[in-house]
């Protein structure tokens, strides 16, 4: 099995484009949740979400996610300085939910309001969440291995942990990453149906917190077998030495109970890294804000790392749940908290929840030495996906 | 998959409008191959398959790959409580349910929501529902791709086996016709396409393993791989180096000149189908014999993983039934040959497929 580094970020934030501009938000616990003004949201209970402000990157003829990939996949591809001909062999996966389903909802939209079909055939092509990675493909001319994933909101990590084990099993050198997903209609809507959205901004791990805000955006990290990266004198990042994926096979929406799941995607992560509970010192939670979702993270946390074993943060109270693009975003904030060495906070959380028996880092960012974290990831269908970053060429 | 890792199919499963059942139904069919009447599955065709209450709960498409993954564990024999991983590939995953979802509110606002259909949005909502009714715990991925999407969930399932990373995983595809997409592609004058619905899974597990436990192996994946080749998104492109096809008979340590027949995704798309012969001719034997049952059985994710499963019936019984005008079963030499696919936008699959 070949190591893997990474060597390339790219972000398309709720703080608007770039790495930095995603990370100085992070630090300053900056809340970018707000009032929703993509869609119409009258007559709903919530009416907020993490809108990425513009510009966006690409021709505004794309669809509006495929803008927010484009954007971070370049930031990610120029960070890594990959020369064409390592492009034309680097591998490509995709976690992707919506696809461009905020436009083929507009053209539905307009059909059943006045039987208007006209663009019927972009609307049919964009609804496919694999138009992203064709996208992204023509663009860099991205030849090797390419692939789609679709686990619901662990997508973005789970395209991250499949290029992980690309490289490790030595198919290809280099594989481009991420996930990416556009405010939709139908996302909106379905998590005010199931009641999970809080009308105020999300307070993960809060006593009081009621739910979840929406959010939108991509992320893409660029990967590369760490003898590749050595030889063409690459910047690494950090080593993601371990992923685990599982699944509750339990319940469509809701978790399975004990945890069991998230805990069996936590040690296969902590295995593969050869990586004790003790050595890791801060946990990127999946942190949705639901009442149900952080209670059973948290035990499934302890079960793993022992109560009050690491820190433990939820950058979706400041983000929103940016859906697909969620696991990447959150891997790179894990990855980016390792070279600070600054942990995130838990922004608009007041009193901590005593059912989740951690250091929650509220409101304030916080100074520590940290060389592992974990970034969790849990989507509908219990989807459970645990990546393992250590600083640096650990 | 990058060594030489043999990987078995011990079950198959079946759903569609042609055939429905086991290896040993999908033989029979295609010994004797002929178009269904229908490019849909007949009203009550999965109420055997099922069990009520999920005849009650769940949508049309999650009920066929919930069918499909139980006939190939049967046949297979395999307990999933011994480490199961699912790897399913669609086109369009629950668009009906979708559908449903939009229309609720279009009718009737935010009171017309409904709380139950809106997880079927999200398209891995089949994985999910089959993971909860077979069991399967480990691994679990919905891929996402035009026209390749079963074959490259086989490819990315003998993946997975190979490394040794899940012990085994049931693969495959699934799609329903959508009445919206048919009847738009139609509108715009472009449903020369034969399409069709169902779903084909089939259990895959390291052939030495497969052979401990006394399963019966029905055929072997030598070599699985997937590339992307040049083209613009949803288009054709020019090459003729198939770069996926190489990467398998590496996978396999084989030569071009081994495959003695060819499975392909011709399916009615002329210009992808004029780039696939193009790219097959390029790299195949001269006369390798091609089969093309997209045109038979109208093309779904499904039909991808039903080509591997028919791919390693051709394999053991050394019959190719062929659909080039009229259709018709060949002689062609048994053991060693191609599952191919390939999709607009230039996603290309394929998968050395040797008798067990």
């Amino acid at each position: 099995m070949k190591r893997v580094v990474v060597t390339g970020l790219g972000a398309a934030s709720p703080y608007g484009a770039g790495v930095v501009a995603y990370w100085k938000g992070l630090a300053a616990g900056d809340c970018a949740i707000r009032a929703l003004t993509l869609i119409e949201s009258e007559g709903f209970r919530c009416r907020i979400a993490a809108e990425v402000p513009g510009p966006l990157a690409g021709s505004a003829r794309r669809t509006r996610a495929d803008r927010l990939a484009i954007g971070a996949a370049g930031e990610a591809l120029a960070d890594a300085r990959l020369s064409p001909r390592e492009r034309a062999r680097t591998a490509l996966v995709v976690g992707a939910v919506g696809g461009g389903m905020l436009e083929a909802e507009a053209w539905y939209w307009r059909g059943a309001d006045d039987g208007d079909r006209r663009g019927a055939l972009q609307a049919v092509r964009a609804v496919l969440p694999t138009a992203h990675a064709e996208t992204l493909a023509a663009r860099w001319r991205l030849g090797g291995p390419r692939h789609t994933v679709v686990t619901a909101c662990s997508s973005g990590a789970v395209a991250v942990a499949e290029a992980a084990e690309l490289i490790a099993d030595g198919v290809v050198d280099v594989a481009l990453a991420g996930g990416v997903d556009a405010i939709t209609r139908i996302c909106f809507m379905g998590f005010n149906a199931l009641k999970l959205l809080d009308p105020a901004p999300c307070r993960p791990f809060d006593v009081e917190r009621r739910g979840m805000s929406i959010g939108e955006g991509a992320g893409f990290i660029v990967l590369e077998a760490e003898a590749h990266a050595r030889a063409r004198r690459a910047r690494v990042y950090a080593t993601l030495a371990g992923h685990g994926m599982t699944t509750d096979a339990y319940h469509v929406t809701a978790p399975e109970p004990s945890g069991d799941g998230m805990v069996r995607a936590m040690r296969v992560a902590l295995e593969r890294a050869g990586a004790a509970p003790s050595e890791v010192h801060y946990a990127n939670a999946h942190g949705t804000g639901t009442p149900q979702n952080d209670r059973i993270e948290g035990r499934a946390l302890a079960t793993v790392f022992g109560e009050g074993g690491l820190l433990v943060s939820s950058t979706k109270s400041m983000i929103g749940h940016t859906m697909a693009a969620a696991g990447t975003l959150e891997a790179i904030a894990t990855v980016l908290a390792l070279g600070h060495g600054t942990v995130p906070p838990t922004a608009n959380l007041a009193t901590p929840d005593p059912d989740v028996p951690f250091d929650c880092v509220p409101r304030v960012a916080r100074s520590a030495p940290l060389a592992c974290a974990i970034s969790n990831s849990f989507g509908f269908g219990g989807q459970n996906v645990t990546l393992l970053f250590r600083h640096g060429l650990a | 998959m990058t060594a030489t890792t043999p990987v078995a199919i011990t079950g198959v499963g079946v759903v569609s409008a042609a055939v429905t059942g086991d290896s040993r139904a999908l033989g029979a069919f295609l010994a004797v191959p002929a178009a269904p009447g229908v490019d849909v599955l007949a009203p009550g065709a999965l109420a055997s398959l099922v069990h009520p209450d999920e005849a009650r709960r769940l949508s049309r498409v999650c009920q066929m790959t919930i069918s499909a993954a139980r006939l190939a564990l049967h046949e297979s024999g395999l307990d999933p409580a011994c480490g199961l991983g699912l790897v399913v590939g669609t086109e369009f995953g629950d668009l009906a349910s979708t559908h449903a979802f939009a229309d609720g509110f279009l009718e009737r606002g935010p009171a017309g929501l409904s709380a139950l259909l809106f997880p079927n949005t999200v398209m891995n909502t089949m994985v999910a529902t089959t993971a909860i009714a077979v069991g399967a715990r480990d691994m679990a991925l919905t891929l996402n791709a035009p026209t390749v999407a079963g074959e490259l969930a086989v490819a990315r399932a003998a993946a997975a086996v190979a490394s040794g990373r899940v012990p085994a995983v049931l693969a495959g595809g699934v799609d329903e016709v959508d009445a919206v997409v048919e009847r738009e592609l139609a509108h715009l004058g472009l449903g020369r396409e034969r399409r069709a619905e169902g779903a084909t899974l089939l259990v895959l597990e390291p052939a030495a393993a497969a052979r401990a436990r006394g399963a019966r192996v029905l055929g072997e994946i030598g070599g699985a791989a997937w590339r992307a080749l040049s083209a613009r998104p949803w288009g054709v492109g020019g090459t003729r180096t198939s770069r996926a096809v190489d990467a398998a008979l590496d996978i396999a340590a084989a030569q071009a000149r081994d495959l003695g027949w060819v499975y392909a995704s011709c399916s009615g798309d002329d210009a992808r189908d004029r780039w696939e012969a193009e790219l097959l001719d390029a790299v195949l034997p001269p006369a390798a014999p091609v089969a093309t049952l997209a045109r038979l059985l109208g093309r779904h994710a499904g039909l991808g993983a039903l080509r591997v499963a028919a791919a390693a019936w051709t394999a053991r019984s050394g019959l190719l039934p062929v659909t080039n005008g009229t259709t018709r079963v060949e002689r062609v030499r048994p053991g060693r040959g191609l599952v191919h696919g390939l999709a607009r936008g230039g996603l290309q699959v394929a998968l050395v497929m040797d008798a067990a």
